[in-house]
């Protein structure tokens, strides 16, 4: 009995990565790769799952799930499918899926994975996860049947081979919608900004205070050819930025990240520490992020900043992937 | 109204050190306390109670020396506190934890609102609110920033990643409060010789009939190891000098790393 790994994210992109890495773990046990999925699938999309690694696409009939559907869906997978590991992206409603789907299927579960090992029969799967909020590392070997990890975005890398075939398995939903009723939305400022693949990273913290700071902020990233970020309480107090960097949030690996008032807790040091370089700017010169920087600036920051842009500016600065 | 709030003694974090050279986790003296986030969820409760007509009863599965700690929380407005002992030392699956305090609010029964953080500050994994929900059969209102309770009907925003969602549900009902959203009130003098008197319970597992082998047979994995992250990041420093200087100092340094380059790629 070769098995199933399941993938599931209702984030489309961190499905995808889930999706790859679920592919190069079945290629080393000839398992099969399943992929659930919100909604009717139409025949490029089954095309697009299949080049990225899924050989069976769960697919639920209705194209809006909530959490409660989620786990519904998921669970009839794994009882259809007789999966042994089932992956589930990390974004908040993942978080509270994958706990949700363990509890019910009597699963194994840990979260933040970041290295996966599986063996034919999923009788020896073993994880790495981040531990105490990204500051170690746990390895675990996990008993049940079935092994449900959480996986952030930007940990696995996608897979995109075309040609591959894949075939729809309909999941009809046994529950009723979650016994929330939803009274109203309403949506946060997107960004638009694209952080996977950045070459350069303008990291906020809550030392930027105005909102009118952010424009300086921006004529720099433009100058650094960067996208800008921030930490977890800019995006959730202030509303300025949808997404952060972090534990709970994004992810990046750029050429260079730049914090500039960002204190340094662990949480967020994990969405940045696989930059390749870190620069940090902030006034207080015991500040943690100056422990995890390459280089760092013992400066206001809106002093700095303008001195900065000017610099780059008369000197002719520019990029080095430019 | 009867509202039950679950809290963790938690390690700070940002006090473990990693050992450069073995990176062992240094995990002694490590300071242990009622997470930011837990005590959000008591203040969220504290908020209730004051808005309308509740007693607040705190469980902690933990050490007992968390009983101390349970101080500051009867301080907020909590009124009775219980800690559980705990024969993991905080380190159990959240599948164990969660039959522990499956069993803690079921000796507590009848209540209306179970209240959490959305995760706790050490373990960070956002488990023991879904899995309540999941084996109580309860609603659960998951990263809640804002919650009302009018007439048996919580009504509540959530934080989520693209917006916020208004809900409403019957109770009763699960909460996770969510990060920073209740910022936890700071206790006067006389609050805090009050909560000297208020109730704490110290239970043992036999308390909410259960032992510690029936917790291993629910517990789904082992621990082969655990390392700490080392950061071997250069650590320069540039300070005390003109903004100029500085600003010219780390142009060069990111030009000497080829992040960036100087006019005519000098």
């Amino acid at each position: 009995m070769p098995g199933v790994i399941l993938v599931s994210s209702e984030h489309p992109v961190l499905a995808l990565e889930l999706l790859g890495q679920a592919r190069r773990l079945a290629e080393t046990i000839d398992a099969k790769v399943g992929l659930c999925v919100a909604g009717a699938v139409d025949s490029s999309g089954l095309d697009s799952y299949a080049a990225h690694g899924a050989d069976l696409v769960y697919a639920s009939d209705d194209a809006v799930l909530d959490t409660c559907q989620w786990v519904d869906l998921i669970s009839s997978a794994i009882s259809a499918s007789e999966a042994g590991l089932v992956l589930i992206g990390a974004t908040k409603t993942g978080m509270e899926v994958a706990a949700r789907v363990a509890e019910r299927s009597d699963a194994s579960y840990a979260a933040w994975a970041v290295k996966i090992e599986i063996d034919a029969g999923f009788a020896a799967t073993s994880a790495s996860c981040m531990l105490y909020a990204g500051t170690g590392l746990a390895t675990y070997r996990f008993s049940r049947a079935v092994t449900v990890l959480s996986v952030a975005p930007g940990v696995f890398e996608v897979d995109d081979q075309p040609g591959r075939t894949a075939r729809v398995e309909p999941v009809v939903l046994k529950e009723q919608s979650s016994p929330l009723s939803v009274i109203g939305e309403r949506a946060k400022s997107n960004s638009g900004t694209r952080l996977q693949g950045a070459r350069a990273i303008i990291d906020v913290g809550r030392g930027v205070k105005d909102h009118e700071d952010l424009d300086m902020v921006r004529t720099l990233a433009s100058l650094l050819d960067g996208q800008v970020s921030c930490s977890r309480p800019v995006s959730s107090d202030r509303d300025w930025f949808a997404d952060w960097l972090g534990l709970s949030g994004v992810k990046v690996k750029p050429d260079l990240c730049l914090t500039l008032g960002v204190s340094g807790a662990i949480q967020h040091v994990v969405g940045i520490r696989d930059s390749r370089v870190i620069a940090s700017v902030n006034n207080d010169e015991n500040a943690a992020i100056f422990t995890q920087a390459d280089v760092g600036v013992v400066a206001d920051l809106n002093e700095f900043v303008p001195v900065l842009i000017e610099r780059l500016r008369s000197r002719g600065v520019t990029p080095a992937w430019l | 109204m009867k509202i039950v709030v679950l809290v963790k003694y938690s390690m700070d974090v940002a006090e473990i050190r990693v050992d450069p050279v073995s990176q062992a986790l240094r995990m002694s003296g490590v300071p242990r306390r009622i997470g930011d986030v837990d005590k959000g969820a008591v203040e969220a409760a504290v908020r209730l109670k004051e808005a309308g007509d509740a007693t607040v009863e705190v469980v902690c599965f933990g050490p007992p020396n968390a009983l101390g700690a349970m101080k500051d929380l009867l301080a907020m407005g909590a009124d009775v506190a219980t800690v559980i002992e705990d024969p993991y030392d905080g380190a159990a699956d959240a599948a164990a934890v969660t039959r522990v305090i499956e069993a803690a609010v079921n000796k507590l029964a009848p209540f209306d609102l179970l209240i959490c953080g959305f995760a706790s500050d050490d373990g960070y994994s956002y488990q023991i609110g879904p899995r309540l929900a999941e084996r109580l059969g309860l609603p659960l209102v998951s990263y809640a920033s804002e919650v009302n309770v009018d007439d048996g009907v919580l009504a509540a925003d959530r934080d989520l990643e693209a917006g916020v969602q208004t809900v409403s549900v019957r109770l009763p009902a699960v909460v996770s409060v969510a990060e920073e959203a209740f910022v936890p009130r700071t206790v006067t003098l006389l609050q805090a010789m009050k909560a000297q008197k208020k109730p704490t319970n110290l239970w043992s597992l036999a308390d909410v009939s259960m032992t510690r082998e029936e917790l291993d047979e629910v517990t789904t994995y082992s621990a082969l190891k655990e390392t700490g992250i080392v950061v071997n990041r250069q650590q320069n420093v540039l300070k005390d000098s003109d903004l100029a200087e500085m600003a010219d100092q780390l142009i060069d340094w990111l030009i000497n790393e080829q992040v960036l380059v100087g006019k005519d790629g000098a």
